[in-house]
């Protein structure tokens, strides 16, 4: 039963990190907002019993993509135009 | 963009070790344990774009040359190249290793047993290899990125 | 006009990925598990690693893997073909 619960809730909290991701006008806020889903989906795999790409997924997605887009950011613009 | 603060050093000179210590864990166990050597390096790889988010890129470009990466990377390719074109014998990518008694030659019992290291033939040094270079490589973009950003950025907004 | 277009467009693939959600088969039951079986009865017999996961991505399907490690090997000599002349800066 919490389980289930578990597998219901993390994909929409995710839902919510998504939208907001693409929201925020701000680039670095929905780079982080786009780090939380990563983490968040990492979760949701490994709740349902994937641990190798729970991993990979918390090393490449809440990590490494995370700061790529903040060094591209910083070489860019921060915030993003109308 | 100004310094980090002492709290980011502090605080990522404390994490690295132990991060470190769970990527190479992941790798050298992708036999027994879930994980592998993609995982274990995206890992290990993170641990080090923490220091060079904490330290600088010229902190970390001081001790870690990019041709190094580029040779650990080449290593890594040709180890596992090399690793699957030996079991040319049979056919490629045959574990010519596992139950030969040799290194890692050994052949668990069937169902759950607690693990043993020296199991799996081929396929621990597959994994080393294959982290070995997704350490290089993810490392390589990341290090080549925080370079363009210092080049170009610098403060603006 | 686009907005017209686009609403039924939004309806409809939302009730193609509903119905397949619907229609989808009960979660850890697989139709067809020849292959499975196969895997999970042999996999510690014939490359001695516990973790089967592992001895399928480089011994059994070890051509993807390959081509995996070739498509990392591109994307990051890409990368620094591209980038490269800004390290020296």
């Amino acid at each position: 039963m919490i389980e289930e619960l578990y597998i219901s809730l993390v994909p929409m909290l995710m839902v919510i990190a998504a939208i907001l991701a693409v929201h925020f006008r701000d680039l670095i806020s929905a780079t982080i907002a786009l780090a939380v889903m990563s983490l968040l989906l990492s979760l949701e795999f490994y709740i349902l019993h994937a641990p190798d790409v729970a991993i990979a997924e918390a090393g490449v997605g809440a990590c490494l993509t995370t700061a790529l887009l903040v060094f591209a950011i910083k070489s860019t613009r921060r915030m993003e135009e109308r | 963009m100004s310094e980090p603060s002492k709290i980011v050093k502090t605080i990522a000179s404390i994490i690295f070790p132990p991060t470190m210590v769970f990527g190479i864990y992941v790798i050298l166990h992708g036999h027994l344990t879930p994980g592998g050597g993609f995982q274990g390096g995206a890992v290990v790889a993170s641990a080090i774009t923490l220091l060079l988010v904490a330290f600088g890129t010229a902190e970390i470009a001081r001790r870690l040359k990019e041709s190094h990466l580029s040779v650990i990377e080449s290593i890594g390719a040709l180890g596992f190249i090399s690793l699957a074109l030996l079991g040319l014998t049979a056919t490629f990518f045959y574990n010519f290793l596992a139950g030969s008694g040799f290194i890692f030659g050994r052949i668990p019992p069937f169902g759950s047993n607690p693990g043993d290291m020296n199991t799996a033939g081929t396929l621990p040094l597959m994994n080393i290899s294959v982290g070995l270079k997704v350490i290089a490589g993810l490392f390589a973009v990341v290090l080549v990125l925080a370079f363009v950003a210092r080049s170009k950025g610098g403060g603006k907004r | 006009m686009r907005r017209g277009l686009a609403i039924p467009i939004f309806i409809i693939f939302s009730c193609i990925i509903i119905s397949t959600a619907i229609m989808m088969r009960p979660f850890g039951e697989p139709k067809s598990t020849e292959m499975d079986d196969y895997i999970i009865k042999n996999a510690q017999n014939e490359t001695g690693a516990n973790n089967a996961v592992t001895s399928v991505v480089f011994d059994y399907r070890g051509f993807d893997t390959l081509g995996e490690a070739t498509v990392l090997f591109t994307a990051v000599a890409g990368v620094l073909l591209v980038l490269r002349r800004y390290i020296h800066e």
